[in-house]
Parts: C-alpha cells; sequence; structure tokens
C-alpha cells in the first residue's frame, strides 16, 4: 500500500494506491492521518488506484474523517472503481464521507 | 496450484482444486489472509466473472478468515480453517469451517446505519459487510456423533454470492 500527498490551493490531496485490506492498511493509516489531520485542511482522497476495500479500510476513512472533522476540515474521496464504489455503496459510507465521480466534483464538495 | 496436487506457504496448509471446487486449509497465521487470497484469486481467474463479483468474493474471504484468525482462535494455535470454493450457477458458494470458538455471524446485530461522522461506530462493519454482500448465509455448528473420535467441534459458515 503506497500513499502521496501534495496540495491543491488550500485543499490536500491525498492518493492512495494499493489494497485496503488487514495489511494494507497497517502499513498506512499511521501516514494516512499523520498527512491529512494535523493541519486541519479540506481534503480529498483520490481512490483511483485502490483496487480493494474492506471493512478495515473504511474503518480507517471513518477514523481520520473525525479527527479532521473535529478540527474543522472536511474529507471527500473521489474515483473509486466499480467494485470499491460497490463496497461504499453497500456500506452507505456515502452517508458520512461523501464520494464524488472525479477531482473536480471533488474539489467543488470540499468548497 | 491449479492441480489437484497440493502447494503450502505459511499461511496456506494445503490448497487443492478437486472436481472444479478449490479446497485450502489456511494456518492460524495472519499470512493466512494473504496467502489464502492468492490461491482464491488464480482460482478464480479461470471463471467468467465481473469485476465487482469478483471484489465481493475477496471481502468475503478478507473479512471471514481474519475476524476467525483475530477472535475464533487461541493465539499461536494449531486451529485451522478449511474453505471451500464451488462455483455454481448463478452464484459462487464459500463454506468455511474452523475448530474455533463457537461464533454464529446470524447472531451479530447489523452495524447501525450511519447517520453522522461524529457517531459513526467502526466495530463490527466486517460481519455486517458480509451479511449485506452474500444472497445466502447460514451457519451451523457441527458437533461430534457418539463415539466419533477425533472430531473437534466446528463452525461452518456456508455464504453464497450471486455471479
Amino acid at each position: 500500500m503506497e500513499m502521496r500527498h501534495d496540495n491543491v490551493g488550500e485543499v490536500r490531496r491525498i492518493v492512495l494506491v494499493g489494497r485496503l485490506d488487514t495489511a494494507g492498511v497497517d502499513v498506512v493509516e499511521t501516514r494516512f492521518g499523520a498527512a491529512i489531520v494535523p493541519n486541519g485542511k479540506n481534503t480529498i482522497v483520490n481512490l483511483t488506484e485502490v483496487t480493494f476495500l474492506a471493512s478495515m479500510g473504511i474503518r480507517m476513512l471513518i477514523s481520520t474523517t473525525r479527527a479532521l472533522s473535529r478540527k474543522g476540515g472536511k474529507l471527500v474521496m473521489y474515483g473509486a472503481g466499480p467494485g470499491v464504489r460497490d463496497v461504499i455503496e453497500t456500506a452507505a459510507l456515502t452517508e458520512i464521507i461523501p464520494l464524488a465521480g472525479n477531482e473536480s466534483e471533488a474539489l467543488g464538495l470540499v468548497g | 496450484m491449479a492441480k489437484p496436487s497440493q502447494s503450502k506457504s505459511d499461511g496456506v496448509r494445503s490448497a487443492a482444486i478437486v472436481d472444479g471446487r478449490l479446497e485450502l486449509v489456511l494456518n492460524n497465521r495472519m499470512a493466512a489472509i494473504e496467502d489464502g487470497r492468492r490461491c482464491l484469486v488464480e482460482f478464480l481467474a479461470g471463471q467468467v466473472l465481473d469485476e465487482v463479483v469478483r471484489h465481493r468474493l475477496e471481502v468475503v474471504f478478507e473479512e471471514l478468515v481474519s475476524n476467525t484468525i483475530r477472535h475464533g482462535f487461541a493465539m499461536h494455535s494449531d486451529q485451522s480453517i478449511h474453505v471451500r470454493v464451488e462455483p455454481r450457477p448463478g452464484l459462487v458458494e464459500f463454506t468455511f469451517e474452523d475448530d474455533g470458538w463457537p461464533f454464529n455471524p446470524l447472531e451479530v446485530e447489523p452495524a447501525e446505519p450511519f447517520k453522522s461522522i461524529e457517531t459513526a461506530k467502526i466495530g463490527g462493519l466486517g460481519i455486517s459487510l458480509v451479511a449485506e454482500l452474500s444472497a445466502h448465509l447460514s451457519y451451523e455448528r457441527l458437533a461430534p456423533h457418539a463415539g466419533q473420535l477425533g472430531f473437534a467441534p466446528r463452525n461452518r459458515l456456508v455464504v453464497a454470492i450471486a455471479t
């Protein structure tokens, strides 16, 4: 599991690459939180290159989004492929973390 | 792996294809999740399935194997999980059998719907996800019959994913 991050204007942009399974979350969770939470910026998370998502990955997304929201920031996911999108929708994760189709939509949602 | 002959790794005690079914025996190690998944993916490569169905099958495998190893077994024990994967018309059926603590996932309270990021519960998501993704889910606790020696009580979980 890999992660890259940069900024698009005032918005934090995270790119996740690989599998958000038990092993992948173990590898990336600390870096994911550290790249997002401390500065409290609105954040977009690119899931285009995430090839697998299960409950451990959902847990990571929720806990990081919650910590960010306590600092006043928003998090929006985007670019999920069919399998990852299926799990996000089945778990109704979009009730609490928006999922956009692409980056420009995601940027629009974080304002 | 795609032969009736057996292959092994840290996580996989044995893997074989018998009469078109994948038969895996997984060790009580976290490596069983990834090593077993590789066997599953290799087996499914020979099946005509769309991307969402393949992903669902991997999710069910990951959730149930990791749940058993984390919560169903004594640490460092020699316990094991037997997994059968059987493609059938319109579905793929998993049968998971383990000699761990009794655990009926049908008795697990469904995860509460998410209402806000502040109150969202993050425990118990895996079993709820399996239930939501499955077309069929059944559980039984297998006990030895009178005089049946060497048979440890087992959990048997059957999960069908529609194709």
